[in-house]
């Protein structure tokens, strides 16, 4: 299929044409931002990168001193909005929210956007995955659990936390490998997301659970759950007794969801330093701070340079792990 | 006792007692528009909850959903167009009504039970949280199956058709749920590589299409049927006591299943809708006045989705598991406005638990007036001209679908639809067995195929998981039972 | 469009034969032993067995029982709807697409042309169409699309394209 599907050419067209109308005097005339800014975000209102995307389109509204509408662009399980910041005119006036998902659909032949078909701006959030385990399970640590998987036989655990081939299946893929075991030794059983997946390991269907710690909080607090490990560098903050996968087993694996923010490809070096310079005051203000502590979201910062580094480095990992595991087409 | 004395003081502030207002008045209009679901309604919230404190924001939330939910009858009732997916279930009992001059009576039914319902969810919320949720968590994947296929059953029973047309309609639906990468592999299938395909094809777009843009379509193409007879809209709540009390049986079976299916994850009012409807009928002495106009449905219905709604909040509340579309919200702005879901939650900030309470309860008695004046406003379209109020409607539903993801594509699937449910009506399929399908497939689908995931093909677990058993057992003979009745009833007629 | 049993029942066998068919064709499951083809294919061969059920005829008679209590409560406006169909061109039957036609051209055109003349081209056939008289069509065509749009703009907080179009004072960019 093509990137851009006529609709969001013909979308496009229109945002230029009203550009055009009200006259383009004052975008070129005046210092940028001289207009409201629209930030797209390709998942659904209420969800976690929703609210990522609100807290810092409020916070960055009082930085460039112009109003900041967050426009949800659902479909395609995010590709439809992906596709829309990425083909949106780079002026400047639309930015948008971008998943880690975008360093993943590709590989699965989903679309033809890559991290490259963006302006990076900034990075600013991620998640490492977390291994959690039902409370009246045997395995107390993680060392515990990774026997039990290396002695078990091929495919008879079960674990889940996403979708196939989403973020926290391809953390398992990782940690397996790591372990040298082959990808698919513990069965992947897709579900509907993190929640679904806790639940269902508290109602005792499942074996463990991938997600990221603070997807899993509720049930943990509750009793019903336990956090073995997370695979990050460093421990969360907010959940000091969990180990990092290297202290607890000595790998050194790490992965995670991200959020970052860009523009469409092709925008004027000296607005795209402005805004990073914004975002990066956004992402040291107690606002935003107290909303990620509040979710228990980790936070990250990385300028344009950085977050170009990351995504780049990120891609090319999920391409190793999602070819290993049979996921990636070609 | 001072946890309570606080909650009313949080509660009773001028801006959260505005955010009830407001949000109540908002849930009712967004609601009664045909195209505009309760989710939708919630969803747009989020960004104005942002500037509001955390218990005016959670009340704007649970105030607008209810509201919306009850007010997506009305143009059920009044041009058989329903406002939400968990109307369709009854909306044909309800227009048939209003064609035999009582459209009064069903919206009145709708919204008096709707009330009672979110009261007695509300109370299960306070009195029994913590058994319903230890209750939820013992649903894994098996037990969601067997939910998943007992509310495929309701199809046959909700139309007046030909049961093999109502099962081939409902498995219409199940295929178009096919479609998208939401299943087990997350590949793409038959989405014949058009990327918007891939999230699959919406609840409420369908829902419009078949619904709403189908009836305009048959509007084309008969003439303006003879104006009812011109009379005073009769009184809202007049007759409501006395079905109360005639129906008190069908009514507290409503709110039993509505919290029992609003707790469980994945379900949600859409559900507790049609299976309470369908019992109704099962259950009723007269099931053959269903359909015609029978007030027992719409009450038994009406008594659970409001129910559920409440009852939707209790994994939401302790485990952070949405209930439905409308509590995965929920969760958002709860997280946002650090009352963390969670066991703490209910013992650190009780006080804010409490305000919870009330804001429900207050909640679900303004609907009453509100509701009223609802009604009265929006029974005019029954007076205006045809010619003026289906135009508007094919303009709310291009625009409404819309507004959702901001993506155009639902106004396409608006349109494929209403010729689809177009042609069905015509042929005798009944296009809400399809829309059922439509709204139960992904979770048919999830727990069926994970189930033998896990189980590694075996169909063991299916059965002799504790719950899995039970629903089991009431799967099978719900399936066996029309059979045992014919027996039964030929062999009484043979020994005569 | 009122077909037969048969056609109706032999189509859904053919588009049951397909799904099922367009399900197993998928690509297998990486490290699964079942995956997406499973659904389909049940779903497929379920439909098909019901359109094979449905041509031969099986609950006929209970549709014939409903219409005919359908038929009690709903007499005359079935039968005004019938009379008006009959003396008419065959070309009138293609009026029932204009609904979704207003879509599609709402889907095609409201990028470029705007919200409000797209809604007003809308409402405006929709209520000719319908047998309403210039003098109801035209104001309804005009004020309409504004009502609408300033309950999503407003109440809702939607963009609407602009278009052609831009009004600053009601909110269009």
């Amino acid at each position: 299929m093509t990137t851009r599907t006529r609709r969001e050419v013909l979308a496009g067209g229109g945002a230029l044409a009203a550009a055009a109308a009200i006259g383009a005097g004052p975008a070129f005339g005046q210092a940028y931002p001289a207009r409201p800014i629209t930030l797209i975000c390709p998942w659904a209102a209420g969800g976690g990168t929703d609210a990522t995307a609100r807290i810092v389109a409020a916070v960055l509204e009082k930085e460039l001193k112009q109003p900041v509408n967050v426009v949800n662009r659902t479909g395609g399980s995010g590709v439809v909005g992906h596709a829309a910041i990425a083909a949106a005119p780079p002026d400047g006036y639309t930015l948008g929210i971008v998943t880690v998902e975008i360093s993943m659909m590709h590989w699965q032949g989903l679309t033809e956007l890559k991290p490259d078909s963006y302006t990076p701006l900034a990075l600013m959030n991620e998640d490492p995955p977390g291994i959690q385990v039902n409370a009246s399970s045997p395995y107390k640590t993680v060392k515990e659990l990774a026997d039990a998987i290396k002695a078990s036989p091929h495919g008879s655990m079960k674990a889940s936390g996403t979708g196939q081939g989403g973020i926290w299946h391809l953390a398992l893929v990782g940690w397996l490998l790591a372990m040298g075991l082959k990808p698919d030794h513990v069965r992947w059983v897709p579900l509907n997301g993190a929640a679904p997946s806790m639940q269902d390991l508290a109602a005792g269907g499942l074996d463990l659970v991938t997600c990221s710690v603070p997807e899993a909080r509720a049930i943990i607090e509750a009793g019903k759950a336990r956090s073995l490990a997370v695979m990050a560098a460093e421990r969360n903050p907010a959940f000091k007794d969990v180990p990092t996968l290297k202290e607890a087993m000595g790998i050194d694996y790490n992965s995670g969801a991200w959020r970052g923010f860009t523009a469409p490809k092709g925008l004027n070096p000296e607005i795209a330093k402005q805004l990073t310079a914004a975002l990066q005051r956004v992402n040291q203000s107690k606002e935003f701070l107290d909303f990620m502590a509040a979710r228990g979201f980790g936070v990250k910062w990385a300028d344009a340079e950085g977050f170009a580094k990351f995504m780049d480095e990120g891609n090319k990992a999920m391409g190793v792990a999602m070819k290993a595991a049979g996921l990636a087409k070609g | 006792m001072s946890n309570l004395t606080q909650a009313f003081h949080l509660v009773l502030q001028t801006d959260v007692l505005l955010a009830i207002l407001l949000a109540s008045i908002y849930g009712l209009v967004v609601g009664s528009l045909p195209g505009l679901s309760a989710t939708m309604a919630v969803a747009l919230l989020v960004p104005i909850t942002f500037y509001l404190s955390p218990i005016a924001a959670i009340a704007t939330i649970i105030s607008a959903s209810a509201m919306a939910i009850f007010s997506g009858d009305i143009p059920g009732a009044l041009l058989r167009i329903p406002g939400t997916p968990a109307s369709a279930a009854y909306t044909d009992e309800a227009y048939a009504m209003t064609r035999k001059g009582q459209p009064e009576l069903a919206l009145g039914i709708g919204l008096w039970f709707s009330a009672l319902g979110g009261i007695a969810g509300t109370l299960s919320l306070m009195l029994l949280a913590p058994p319903l949720a230890d209750m939820a968590l013992n649903f894994s994947t098996y037990e969601n199956f067997w939910l998943a296929f007992l509310g495929l059953m309701c199809a046959t029973l909700v139309a007046r058709s030909s049961p093999v047309k109502a099962i081939a309609s409902m498995l219409l639906g199940l295929l178009v749920s096919c479609i998208g990468i939401e299943n087990p592999a997350g590949t793409p299938r038959f989405t014949f590589g058009v990327t918007d395909l891939f999230g699959g094809i919406e609840v409420i777009p369908a829902l419009v299409g078949v619904f709403a843009v189908s009836e305009v379509m048959r509007a084309m193409m008969s003439a303006e049927p003879p104006k009812m007879p011109f009379r005073r809209f009769g009184s809202i709540l007049k007759s409501q006591w006395t079905l109360t009390k005639q129906y008190v049986k069908p009514q507290v079976r409503g709110n039993i299943v509505g919290i029992i299916i609003g707790v469980l994850p994945g379900a949600g009012a859409d559900m507790a809708a049609w299976v309470s409807y369908s019992m109704a009928k099962r259950f009723s002495k007269t099931p053959e006045k269903f359909g015609t106009g029978h007030p027992e449905g719409l009450i038994e219905a009406g008594a659970s989705n409001n129910a559920s709604l409440a009852s939707g909040w209790v994994p939401a509340l302790l485990f952070a598991i949405p209930g439905d579309t409308i509590t995965a919200i929920a969760i958002g702005v709860l997280y946002m406005k650090g009352l963390n879901p969670g066991p703490t939650l209910f013992t650190e900030q009780a006080s804010s638990m409490y305000a919870l309470y009330i804001i429900f309860i207050i909640a679900n008695i303004i609907m009453i007036p509100l509701g009223i004046i609802m009604i009265r406003v929006a029974s005019r379209v029954l007076r205006a001209p045809r010619s003026a109020i289906m135009p508007v409607i094919v303009l709310m539903c291009a625009v409404g679908t819309f507004a959702t993801g901001n993506n155009l594509f639902a106004v396409m699937t608006v349109a494929a639809f209403g010729v689809i449910g177009y042609v069905m009506e015509r042929n005798g399929f009944p296009v809400a067995a399809m829309v059922l399908g439509i709204i139960m497939g992904t979770m048919v689908e999830q727990s069926l195929v994970t189930s033998l995931m896990k189980s590694d093909g075996s169909i063991i677990p299916f059965f002799n998981r504790p719950v899995a058993a039970v629903l089991a057992a009431m799967t099978i003979a719900a399936l066996l039972w029309p059979v045992a009745a014919w027996g039964w009833r030929s062999m009484r007629v043979a020994t005569r | 469009m009122q077909l037969s049993d048969r056609v109706t029942g032999l189509s859904l066998v053919a588009l049951g034969g397909l799904a099922a068919y367009g399900g197993w064709r998928l690509p297998p499951f990486p490290g699964q032993e079942m995956g997406p083809e499973v659904f389909p294919m049940v779903v497929g061969i379920s439909l098909a067995l019901c359109g094979a059920m449905i041509a031969a005829g099986v609950g006929r008679s209970y549709e014939d029982e409903a219409e005919a209590d359908l038929a009690r409560i709903s007499a005359e406006a079935e039968a005004d709807g019938s009379t008006a169909a009959s003396h008419h061109s065959k070309w009138w039957e293609l009026r029932v697409l204009i609904p979704p036609a207003l879509l599609l051209f709402y889907y095609f055109v409201v990028d470029r042309l705007g919200f409000l003349p797209t809604a007003a081209v809308i409402v405006l056939i929709a209520s000719l169409a319908l047998g309403a008289r210039a003098r109801l069509a035209i104001p309804l065509a005009i004020c309409a699309p504004l009502v609408v749009n300033l309950i999503f703009l407003k109440l809702l907080r939607v963009p609407l394209p602009s278009g052609m179009l831009p009004l600053p004072w009601i909110g269009l960019p």
